[in-house]
């Protein structure tokens, strides 16, 4: 390790709660060296957002307080120095940038004066020198067209050019610490390549060292030198990301490595065989030319007709029994679209759905009884799917009840039956979504999806909330599922890892349009098309030694939009 | 500048709704019992001269055929006739306008003037004494009637301290606006208390949102955290419930008027219902309903030129 920057000594922060102090960080020592990155990992409450936050003092609660040990910078002891001295601290010595740019950016202020406004505070310079050197920024950060883009408000950007803002406006007053809080979960993975790339480049650029908070060890891997993993509020191992991925020490931290989704176990895991089956067969779902188009809102008297936005353009694709597609495709490829519409829950412009031998465009009422009883789906946000107000068991039972497909004295058996199919405990009937993790929630999403008695589940996006290990246990519960009850998958993900592991079979989506699709094992090994290369390429492998986007392979597919968003696609 | 498109067609959609509101006003106003012929002839009413005056004034005609009469007024840009004060409604009202107009203008600037800085000292010491105070301002004004705080303002201001005049309204602008003084701090006093309200709680939820932590991130003062991103996004919501509310006082100036005499549309309007002057009370109900679609369209122009993200 380089000269060392920044050093925490035994750091320890407590929650005043009612019922007395709760430690969240328990005695945590790292070091931070010159021109390093550390990657901080760990699962959703491991402290690892707290523990940056208290480096610089923002506590996100006023209950919360650092109670022992020091950060020392530059011989100064962040802990303890001034409300006036930390503030100077902020910003100047250490930057920091965030996960979501849309809401910790002003949206009523243009981007460029956001930078400029760090420079004139900091720096005290007048705003013509001030916008002179925010432009700067601008382009240092990847906006092509700095002059033009100054003006611009952050809704006006996609949500990789906001990014670059927001890493704009931590570096706006030259900081030499970076701290980057989860800065690509929101991004689809090509963009995530870009901003992880820039995150290196300015690091050579400008020597900054950086903490990287995350919780996919393949980014850790991509873009760390060392790694720091956390659970609970200690410190389980730290070193560098070689020795932590290759040997690790601690158990969590095995569990952590075997639970990512590029690891090569876990692909091996994908079962082949039964396609001779799918021959003879009919399919289930047929989709022919299938075309969704949505009216553009906020059109003016004089603005002309209808404008429409075409979400699905001329999407065909068959589905045998038994078989698990994935969808893949990053925010606005109209994944999510093609489901709803095959479900029936988006009106259909063009083209044919046929479930089952029902068409749902011309047989509406017979396919959606259909659609109804014998297809569920699965959502993304388990908390949001999920009645806060009905215990499990209530949940289980409505559905029951109006499906009417057992008995009514049968119901509580079935529920149990449910509960032991998704592996919760039996206790779980009685429990509340909020008593529950979001794991379990997710598993009690899918015991509802089972109580249908599905020939078809379609899963939206449903591990992309949970933490990793959470995630393997879900794909593992959907494998055996399949299995167990001839399940017909159609598993809709932004992660092609997850789809690699699950998918016999996977459709990639670009822009409303099936750009290729074949055997998982076929179309990762050999993709035909340059966008599912790009897609491939921009997965941050868990091996340091297979390199995020190798000398710059993602060039074919730059953001669509590098500069203001066109359109009204939202 | 396609944002402000809405500005040129807007006003076409007004079209319907002013003539919903013509209807109803039309129509409320002569479910009032009552009759204007007799009101104005009081103890000298006699049938025939009753009759007189109805056909004069085109009232013994069918309803519809009044309303169509009415419209037809309207269109030529008249309101007909007051029985009443016996010159035109437009001429009457145009006499009057003024002094509502600045009361309703001097209201709306003092209560902000009022309500900014104390949602700001609230929010900023949330949960703190000053908190707790204007917090109990606000709750205890809102309590208060406009009427009974006239008075009490008018005891001691005026009465007591004979700092102000009574009532009545000036001949110079200097003495209008002096006379104004009272009136208008009893409407702001009123209103202030519902923005402070609002105010606070959108502060608050700033101060505490992500737009703050990342200005503080970057050691931004408080002060800049505050009045540079607080406050411009607190406002957005704010807005819109001032419009609201402003519609509202253009109604609530007839009390105030009435208990400072001032010279107004609102005590014009009560004089107008109590003597059945049904021509001037439909001329000064649809200036009001005017006034307050204007200003919700102003607070829409307001809203899109403070938040970029707004399309109308």
């Amino acid at each position: 390790m380089s000269e060392t920057l920044l050093s925490v000594r035994d750091l320890s922060v407590a929650f005043a709660g009612e019922d007395g102090p709760r430690t969240l960080i328990d005695g945590l020592s790292f070091d931070l060296g010159q021109g390093e990155i550390l990657g901080l990992v760990g699962e959703s409450g491991s402290g690892k957002s707290l523990t940056c936050r208290s480096l610089v003092r923002l506590m996100p609660s006023p209950k919360l307080a650092i109670t022992s040990g020091a950060v020392m910078l530059d011989g100064k002891d962040l802990a303890k120095v001034s409300e006036a001295d930390i503030r100077a601290v902020r910003g100047r010595d250490i930057g920091m940038i965030f996960q979501n740019p849309t809401s910790h950016l002003d949206p009523l202020m243009r981007i460029g004066d956001q930078i400029a406004e760090g420079i004139r505070v900091h720096r005290g310079v007048d705003g013509k020198e001030a916008r002179a050197a925010a432009l700067d920024i601008l382009a240092q950060v990847g906006f092509p067209h700095p002059a033009r883009q100054y003006n611009g408000y952050p809704h006006e950007f996609s949500g990789g050019m906001r990014q670059r803002g927001m890493i704009g406006v931590a570096l706006s007053c030259d900081p030499r610490i970076l701290i980057a809080d989860e800065p690509t979960t929101a991004l689809d993975v090509t963009i995530q390549a870009q901003i992880l790339r820039l995150l290196m480049d300015l690091r050579e650029s400008r020597g900054l060292s950086v903490i990287l908070i995350t919780h996919d060890l393949g980014i850790v891997a991509q873009t760390c030198d060392r790694i720091a993993v956390l659970r609970q509020g200690r410190l389980l191992e730290i070193g560098d990301k070689r020795d932590v991925l290759g040997q690790p020490q601690h158990p969590y931290t095995q569990n952590l490595i075997a639970s990512h989704p590029s690891m090569p176990e876990r692909q091996a895991l994908v079962v082949a065989g039964h396609e001779p089956a799918f021959q003879k067969a009919r399919p289930l779902i047929e989709i022919d030319d299938l075309h969704v188009r949505f009216p553009v809102t906020g059109r003016g008297l004089f603005s002309g007709g209808p404008r429409e936005f075409a979400a699905v353009k001329g999407v065909s694709l068959q589905v045998m029994p038994g078989e698990t597609v994935g969808i893949v495709g990053e925010s606005g490829s109209g994944k999510s679209t093609l489901a709803r519409a095959l479900l029936g829950l988006t009106p259909i412009s063009d083209g044919h759905v046929t479930f089952d031998g029902a068409d749902i465009v011309t047989e509406r009422t017979k396919a959606l009884r259909k659609l109804r009883r014998e297809t569920a789906m699965v959502f993304q946000d388990p908390y949001n799917a999920l009645n806060p107000r009905l215990t499990v068991g209530a949940m289980l039972a409505e559905v029951l009840a109006v499906q009417e497909s057992v008995p009514r004295e049968r119901i509580p058996t079935r529920i149990g039956e449910l509960l032991d199919l998704v592996g919760l405990e039996r206790e779980f009937a009685s429990r509340k979504p909020l008593s529950m993790s979001g794991g379990q929630c997710q598993r009690a999403g899918i015991a509802r999806a089972l109580a249908v008695n599905p020939k078809l589940i379609v899963a939206d996006e449903c591990v992309a909330a949970l933490d990793v290990t959470i995630q393997a246990q879900i794909v593992d519960l959907f494998r055996d599922l399949k299995q167990r009850l001839n399940l017909t998958l159609l598993f809709i993900a932004h992660d092609l890892a997850i789809v690699r592991n699950l998918c016999e079979r996977v459709v990639v989506m670009y822009h409303g349009e099936i750009v290729e699709e074949g055997p998982t094992a076929t179309v990762f090994a050999a993709p035909r098309e340059a966008y599912t290369r790009a897609l491939i390429g921009a997965i941050p492998d868990i091996d340091p030694d297979k390199p995020l986007l190798s000398p710059r392979g993602g060039d074919d597919f730059v953001e669509e939009t590098p500069g203001f968003v066109t359109g009204d696609a939202s | 500048m396609h944002r402000y498109k809405f500005v040129l067609y807007r006003p076409l959609q007004f079209l319907p709704v002013l003539f919903g509101i013509s209807l109803i006003t039309f129509v409320l106003v002569r479910l009032i019992p009552g009759d204007p012929a007799r009101v104005l002839l009081g103890t000298k009413s006699t049938p025939a001269a009753i009759a007189a005056i109805r056909a004069q004034y085109g009232l013994d005609q069918p309803i519809w055929l009044q309303y169509f009469y009415f419209l037809q007024n309207l269109a030529q840009g008249e309101m007909g006739k007051s029985i009443l004060y016996k010159i035109d409604v437009l001429r009457l009202i145009t006499t009057r306008i003024e002094p509502t107009l600045v009361l309703v203008l001097c209201s709306v600037l003092l209560s902000l003037l009022i309500a900014v800085p104390l949602a700001s000292l609230a929010a900023r010491s949330n949960g703190g004494p000053a908190d707790h105070i204007v917090r109990f301002i606000s709750t205890f004004g809102i309590g208060f009637p406009p009427f009974w705080l006239a008075l009490m303002l008018i005891i001691f201001f005026s009465v007591r301290l004979d700092l102000f005049p009574v009532s009545g309204y000036g001949e110079t602008l200097a003495d209008k606006l002096y006379h104004l003084i009272l009136p208008s701090l009893t409407i702001a006093l009123s209103l202030s208390t519902v923005l402070i309200r609002s105010l606070r709680t959108a502060m608050i939820a700033e101060l505490k949102g992500d737009l703050a932590t990342a200005a503080r991130a970057r050691g931004m003062p408080e002060s800049i955290v505050f009045w540079r991103h607080v406050v411009p996004n607190s406002l957005v919501p704010t807005v819109n419930l001032l419009a609201v509310n402003i519609g509202w006082l253009i109604g609530g100036t007839v009390v105030v008027e009435s208990v400072f005499a001032l010279p107004g549309m609102g005590q014009l309007l009560v004089r107008a219902i109590f003597s059945r002057d049904y021509m001037v009370v439909q001329g000064v109900a649809m200036v009001f309903a005017c006034a307050t679609v204007l200003v919700n369209f102003l607070a829409d122009i307001v809203t899109v030129a403070i938040d970029p993200r707004v399309k109308q």
